[in-house]
C-alpha cells in the first residue's frame, strides 16, 4: 500500500503527540469515519470542542489524510500487519495504532459496502414467471402445433424493478436451462479451488 | 513397533478418540477403545454410513455381536482387504488390530499435506480467498424478495449503485518550499471545507478522494523516474531543474502561439500544414472563432464567409416568407431595409479593407524610407570625417619639413611606447594565461569528478530500487510463510518421529558394524585360504620331488607318481569347479535381486 507524500505528512502530524493529544486523536478518528460514512456531508464536522486547540489548517490536513488512508486501506483489504507496518513507518505509537485498528475494524464493513456501491452492475434476477402457449397455425402454415413459452424475468436494477420478457421454443428453453446449469457448475467449481 | 504405535495413537487422538495417557501400545487397547477408535476413523473417512455407528459398545452380548458385524462390514466397505469380523473387535489380537488401525489412519484425509502442496504465491492466495468467499456465498440459502434481511443484501439484492464520478478536491496541504500567502492561509483556515464535505454526494466524495490520491502518487512517481533518468544529467538542484523546465515550456508555448497568430486565417482552411500538436490545437481552437471575432479582426476571408452565410440565411428567410402573403407589406419593407443596410455594411467593410491595405502599404513604404534615411546619415558622417582629415593635412602643408620632423618624432615616440606597452602586456599576460590554464584544468578535473559522482548516484539509485523491491518481495514471502505456518497443525508427534528416525539411524549404525565384522571375517578366511594353498603347493612340490626320485628305481612308485599327478590335476579341477559354482551362485543372487527391484 503506497501513500502519497501529502497523506504521509498528514498522518505524521496525527502521530505527533505534541500536535494531537490522545483525546483529540480519538475524536479525529471518529470524525473521519463519520465524515466518510455520513450520507450527507456535514461542513461543520471538524467543529468539535476537543479539536479547538489545534491549528485549523492542521486539523483539515489530518482529516483529509486520515480519510484517504482509511479508504486506501479498505480498498486494498489491508490486514492488521500491513496497516501496522504502514503506520509504524509514520511513527505511530503502539497505543494509537491499536486504537486506529479497533476503530477501523468497527467500521470496515460499512466502508466496504460504500466502496462496493460505486460502479455498474447488471440487473439482478430475483424471480421468474412463465406461461405455456400452444401455436396451432399461422398465416403461412396451416398446421404448426408447437408449444412455446412466454417467460418473464423479474429483475431489479439499481433499486428499481424492471421485467425482461421473451418467448422461446422448447429447444431454446432447454438450451437456456443447460447454460444456466453450466454457469452454476462453474461457480461451484470456482469455489472448490 | 513402539514408534508405529505412538504415531497411531497420536492420529487417533487427533480424530477425537479419548486414548488414556498411560496407554502406549496397541496391545493395551480394550475392546471399547478399539471400537471407539475405529468408529471415529470411519466417521472421518466416510461421514455417510459412519454417522450411524455407535461409538460405545452396548452391554448385551448379542448387541455387541451386531455392532462388531456392522463395523466389520463398514471397514470392508472402505476397502480393508485383511481378515475382519466381529471377533476382531470383541476378541482382539494385537497384530490384527494394528494392521486395521494402520489402514484406517492411512485412509484419513490429509488436509495438512494437501494444504502444503498447494501452489504458493500472491495469485494463488487471492484465488483461494475468492474460492472461500464464493463458497460462503453459495452456502447462503435463497430467500424470497420480501423476506430479505440485510444479511442477504450482499449477494441476493444489490443496493443502488452509483457511478464513479469525480470532483476536484481542494486539500489543505501546503508546499513546504514556498511560504504561502497570508490570504491563502486565511482561506485555508476559515473558509475551506473539510475534505469530506466538498463533494455533493457521498460516493462522489469517496471516488474523488481515491482519484486524488492516485493522481498524487502517479505524479510523484513520474517525477521520480524523470529526475532519475534525465534530471540528474543537468546537474542542477531539483527546484532549479523544475523552474528551468517550466521556463522552457512557457517559451515553447509562447512561440507556438505567436507563430499560429501570425498565420493568416486563410491558411487555416486552405492548407493544413504538418505541425506540432499545440498549433493543431490552437487551430482547432480558432476554427469556430471567426464568427465571434468578425469585428475585432476584419479580414477578407472572414467577411466574405460571413456575408455568404448571411445571404444564404436571408435567402432562406425570404423563401419562407414568400409563402406567407398575409403579413407581406411590413416584412417586405423590412427585408428591403435589411438588404439595403447589408449592402451599406458591405460597402463599409470593403472600404475598411481597402483602407487597411493602403495603410499597410504606407507603413511598409515608410519603413523603407526610414531605412534609407539612416543609411544616408551614416554616409554623411563618414564623409565628414574624411573631410576633417583632409582639412588638417591641408593646414600642415605650408611648413612641410618642420612638420614632417615633428611627425616623425611623434611616430617614433609612439612606436617606442607601443613596444613598451607590448612588453608590459607580455608581463601581465603570462601569469594570467598560466592562471587560466590552471583554472581550466581544475574545471575539467571537477567535471570529471562530478560525472563520476553522477554515475555513482545513478548506480546508487538503481541499487536502492532493487533493494526496496527485494525487501518488498521478502516481506511478502515472509507474510505468506507466517500464514502457512499458522495454518499448519501443531504436530505433537514430532518427538515420536524424531525418535523413530534416531532409532533407524542407530539400526543402520549397528548394521554397519555387522558389515565391517563380516568383511574382516571374509578377509581372514581369504588369508587362511591363501595360506593353505601355499602350503598345499609346497607339499605337492616336495612329494613330487621325492616320488620322482623313487620313480626311477621302482615300477610301482612310478605308478604312484602318475596317480599323484592325476590326483593333483583332479583336485585342481575340483577347486576350479567349486569357485565357478560360487561365482555363478553370486550372479544368480544378483540377478534375483535385480528382478526383485524391478
Amino acid at each position: 500500500m503506497e501513500l502519497s507524500e501529502s497523506v504521509q505528512r498528514g498522518l505524521q502530524l496525527l502521530a505527533d503527540p505534541s500536535v494531537v493529544d490522545p483525546s483529540s486523536f480519538q475524536v479525529l478518528l471518529d470524525v473521519s469515519f463519520r465524515g466518510l460514512l455520513a450520507s450527507r456531508a456535514d461542513p461543520a464536522i471538524l467543529d468539535q470542542p476537543e479539536l479547538k486547540h489545534i491549528d485549523r489548517i492542521q486539523v483539515k490536513q489530518i482529516h483529509a489524510a486520515l480519510a484517504t488512508f482509511i479508504l486506501e486501506a479498505v480498498k486494498h483489504n489491508a490486514d492488521k500487519s500491513t496497516i501496522s507496518s504502514c503506520l509504524e513507518e509514520l511513527t505511530f505509537s503502539p497505543e494509537r495504532l491499536e486504537l486506529f485498528f479497533t476503530t477501523h475494524q468497527k467500521h470496515k464493513k460499512e466502508v466496504e459496502s460504500l466502496l462496493s456501491s460505486i460502479g455498474r452492475r447488471l440487473p439482478h434476477v430475483h424471480d421468474v414467471s412463465w406461461r405455456l402457449q400452444y401455436q396451432m397455425k399461422n398465416g403461412q402454415l396451416d398446421k404448426i402445433n408447437e408449444p412455446f413459452y412466454l417467460i418473464s424475468l423479474n429483475t431489479e436494477n439499481e433499486g428499481s424493478p424492471e421485467d425482461v420478457n421473451f418467448t422461446c421454443t422448447t429447444e431454446q428453453l432447454q438450451d437456456l436451462v443447460a447454460k444456466l446449469k453450466d454457469a452454476a457448475k462453474s461457480v461451484e467449481k470456482a469455489s472448490q479451488m | 513397533m513402539e514408534e508405529v504405535d505412538k504415531i497411531l495413537i497420536h492420529a487417533l487422538r487427533q480424530v477425537g478418540t479419548e486414548v488414556g495417557e498411560n496407554i502406549e501400545r496397541v496391545g493395551q487397547f480394550t475392546s471399547e477403545l478399539i471400537v471407539e477408535a475405529v468408529v471415529r476413523c470411519i466417521r472421518v473417512i466416510d461421514p455417510g454410513p459412519g454417522g450411524v455407528l455407535p461409538t460405545t459398545l452396548p452391554p448385551g452380548m448379542s448387541a455387541r455381536f451386531r455392532v462388531g458385524m456392522s463395523l466389520a462390514q463398514a471397514c470392508q466397505d472402505i476397502g480393508y482387504k485383511g481378515e475382519i469380523g466381529y471377533q476382531t473387535f470383541l476378541y482382539s489380537n494385537e497384530p490384527e488390530i494394528r494392521s486395521l488401525l494402520m489402514f484406517l489412519v492411512e485412509k484419513l484425509p490429509r488436509e495438512s499435506s494437501e494444504a502444503s502442496d498447494q501452489p504458493t504465491g500472491k495469485s494463488a492466495v487471492l484465488h483461494r480467498a475468492i474460492a472461500t468467499v464464493i463458497k460462503a456465498q453459495l452456502a447462503v440459502s435463497w430467500v424470497p424478495l420480501n423476506c430479505r434481511l440485510p444479511l442477504h443484501g450482499e449477494t441476493q439484492s444489490r443496493a443502488a449503485s452509483q457511478k464513479f464520478s469525480v470532483h476536484p478536491l481542494s486539500l489543505p496541504y501546503c508546499n513546504e518550499g514556498q511560504k504561502s500567502l497570508k490570504e491563502v492561509k486565511e482561506y485555508k483556515r476559515d473558509i475551506l471545507l473539510p475534505a469530506t464535505a466538498q463533494s455533493p454526494s457521498q460516493t462522489s466524495m469517496v471516488s474523488s478522494m481515491l482519484e486524488q490520491h492516485m493522481a498524487d502518487l502517479s505524479s510523484t512517481q513520474e517525477w521520480d523516474t524523470e529526475w532519475k533518468s534525465q534530471g540528474l544529467l543537468y546537474r542542477l538542484a531539483p527546484q532549479e531543474y523544475r523552474s528551468r523546465k517550466l521556463k522552457r515550456l512557457r517559451n515553447r508555448i509562447k512561440e507556438q502561439l505567436r507563430s499560429v497568430a501570425m498565420q493568416s486565417p486563410e491558411s487555416i482552411y486552405s492548407v493544413c500544414r504538418p505541425s506540432s500538436e499545440l498549433s493543431d490545437l490552437l487551430r482547432a481552437f480558432r476554427g469556430p472563432a471567426p464568427f465571434d471575432l468578425i469585428l475585432t479582426k476584419g479580414t477578407h476571408f472572414t467577411h466574405t464567409q460571413k456575408f455568404t452565410f448571411t445571404e444564404e440565411a436571408t435567402a432562406v428567410k425570404s423563401q419562407v416568407h414568400s409563402g406567407r402573403h398575409s403579413e407581406g407589406d411590413t416584412q417586405l419593407h423590412q427585408q428591403e431595409e435589411l438588404a439595403l443596410l447589408q449592402q451599406q455594411f458591405q460597402q463599409l467593410c470593403s472600404d475598411i479593407d481597402q483602407i487597411a491595405a493602403d495603410m499597410r502599404h504606407r507603413s511598409v513604404t515608410s519603413t523603407q524610407v526610414f531605412d534609407e534615411l539612416k543609411q544616408r546619415e551614416l554616409e554623411n558622417a563618414k564623409n565628414q570625417e574624411d573631410m576633417q582629415v583632409k582639412k588638417t593635412t591641408l593646414e600642415l602643408l605650408p611648413d612641410a619639413d618642420n612638420n614632417l620632423q615633428k611627425l616623425q618624432s611623434q611616430v617614433e615616440t609612439g612606436a617606442s611606447r607601443v613596444v613598451n606597452l607590448a612588453s608590459q602586456w607580455e608581463k601581465h599576460r603570462a601569469p594570467l594565461i598560466e592562471e587560466l590554464r590552471r583554472l581550466k584544468q581544475i574545471c575539467s578535473s571537477k567535471d570529471l569528478e562530478s560525472s563520476t559522482k553522477l554515475s555513482e548516484i545513478k548506480h546508487l539509485h538503481e541499487k536502492i530500487c532493487m533493494a526496496t523491491e527485494d525487501a518488498k518481495k521478502k516481506e511478502e514471502s515472509y507474510k505468506q510463510l507466517v500464514t502457512e505456518l499458522e495454518s499448519l497443525p501443531r504436530d505433537v508427534s514430532r518427538s515420536a518421529y524424531t525418535q523413530r528416525i534416531l532409532e533407524i539411524v542407530g539400526n543402520i549404525n549397528k548394521q554397519k558394524e555387522d558389515i565391517t565384522k563380516i568383511l574382516s571375517d571374509t578377509k581372514e578366511l581369504q588369508k587362511e585360504i591363501n595360506n593353505l594353498t601355499g602350503k598345499l603347493d609346497r607339499t605337492f612340490a616336495v612329494t613330487d620331488e621325492l616320488v620322482f626320485k623313487d620313480a626311477k628305481k621302482d615300477e610301482s612308485v612310478r605308478k604312484s607318481y602318475k596317480y599323484l599327478a592325476a590326483l593333483q590335476e583332479n583336485c585342481n579341477q575340483l577347486i576350479q569347479t567349486i569357485e565357478d559354482t560360487g561365482t555363478i551362485l553370486r550372479e544368480i543372487r544378483d540377478l534375483e535381486e535385480q528382478v526383485g527391484i524391478s
